[in-house]
């Protein structure tokens, strides 16, 4: 193993062990360095989709920290990566901030249904399994060709349907949902059924 | 066992975060049925997370401190007392946990209109100029009068089977449906069929009779405005 794999590897064992230090300990000091790490990537995930839109961002960074400070209890890591709870928790955050604020005129709330999945059977083997497929994500998608890494960056941080990306890309519906597949396929994330 | 799923391309939307409420929630209501469909958004949801967590921001240090002091002094005053819900199963069988909110005292105490007498529906929700999410009831052994749809149409199976001519749909089952699609559902024998429906337009009948409930059907639609009803 190289050192920069180890280098990233020891940041993402020191952010595990402040989130449990949160669930367990409700230590604020873990809390504020979850928050150094975090709230720059929730504000940079809001600009994606409202690009100048400050006052969002800061809003739903705001919102998103105390909200993992209020549910630290749920998070349980054999079933999702922090990363992969904590984006959750901002794609609902952002969703519930469009919907207040318009986008989506609706007395649904997001929150109740678009949940953290919460998984009943969680076991240390599937434990690894998920680590193992979370890595292969991130190292699958480096080596994505830049057409598809720009429709992903579309539909992920921007939060574009892919009728949506079709119409600012310039490109068919058809051409977008391939490109879409192509680099799930590649990333090994589409289970065959 | 399930036979019908969203494709890939709705648990993308879904995972990343851009399906209109309404189909969310009808997703949503497959995914407490589907632990395979669960699997697939949870590896949906690493790829956003893995973006998500690559991502920098060029805000100035001064204005994160101030943020992070906001964060800290809201925590200390959150009274996080969870209010424990008390759940009571029977009424609460068949309705997946998605839907506890929208149906709160259970199928029997919601409000719901007889279309024929083996047909009732029950909305739930209408986002203004969206979807229309409603309940669908029906008898053991009916047959629905034949219709189409004039917009896209997702049902939910929650309770019992129906079959047409493409095939039976059971628990849990998720079935899309563009316009165009006409067809003439019949429950089975053995017991009633409640399902959730996600109507983009309103069903319009298209039997002698029947037809005379479509303006009923766009009345109840949140477009009924643009429909001109």
């Amino acid at each position: 193993m190289n050192t920069v794999s180890e280098t990233i590897n020891d940041s993402k064992n020191a952010l595990l062990e402040d989130m449990t230090q949160v669930a367990v300990a409700r230590d604020t000091r873990a809390l504020e360095r979850l928050f150094d790490h975090y709230a720059p990537r929730i504000r940079a995930f809001c600009l994606s989709a409202q690009p100048g839109a400050n006052l969002m961002a800061d809003d739903i960074a705001q919102e998103v920290m105390i909200r993992i400070w209020n549910k630290a209890h749920l998070y349980n890591p054999a079933t999702a990566s922090l990363n992969t709870w904590i984006f959750t928790i901002a794609r609902n955050a952002r969703i519930d901030y469009m919907r207040k604020n318009g986008r989506y005129q609706s007395d649904i709330d997001p929150e109740e249904f678009w949940s953290e999945m919460a998984d009943e059977n969680a076991d240390p083997f599937r434990e690894a399994q998920q680590q193992r497929d979370q890595e292969r994500v991130r190292d699958g998608l480096k080596q994505l060709p830049n057409d598809q890494q720009q429709v992903l960056a579309k539909v992920y941080l921007e939060g574009k349907s892919h009728s949506e990306a079709s119409e600012e890309l310039g490109l068919p519906l058809g051409t977008v949902k391939s490109r879409v597949r192509l680099a799930l396929n590649k990333l090994s994330v589409i289970i065959k059924r | 066992m399930l036979s019908c799923h969203p494709t890939i391309d709705i648990l993308t939307d879904y995972s990343s975060g851009s399906l209109s409420l309404a189909h969310a929630l009808g997703v949503s209501v497959h995914l407490d049925q589907c632990p395979k469909c669960r699997e697939q958004v949870k590896r949906l949801n690493m790829v956003g997370a893995e973006l998500f967590a690559s991502q920098t921001d060029t805000v100035s240090k001064d204005h994160m401190a101030q943020l992070k002091s906001n964060v800290m002094a809201a925590i200390n005053q959150a009274d996080v007392t969870q209010a424990k819900q008390q759940e009571d199963k029977d009424v609460f069988s068949h309705i997946p946990a998605s839907l506890r909110r929208l149906i709160p005292k259970g199928f029997n105490a919601l409000n719901w209109m007889y279309l024929t007498p083996s047909f009732k529906l029950a909305t739930l929700s209408n986002e203004a100029g969206g979807p229309q999410i409603a309940l669908s009831r029906i008898k053991a052994g009916a047959r629905l009068p034949s219709h189409t749809h004039t917009g896209n149409e997702v049902t939910i199976v929650l309770k019992g089977a129906f079959s047409d001519e493409d095939g039976l749909y059971r628990e849990g089952d998720f079935i899309s449906r563009d316009h165009n699609h006409k067809h003439q559902p019949r429950v089975t024998k053995d017991e009633e069929c409640i399902c959730l429906i996600i109507l983009d337009s309103p069903i319009e009948f298209t039997g002698w009779v029947t037809r005379l409930l479509n303006p009923i059907m766009r009345h109840f639609h949140p477009n009924n405005a643009l429909n001109g009803a």
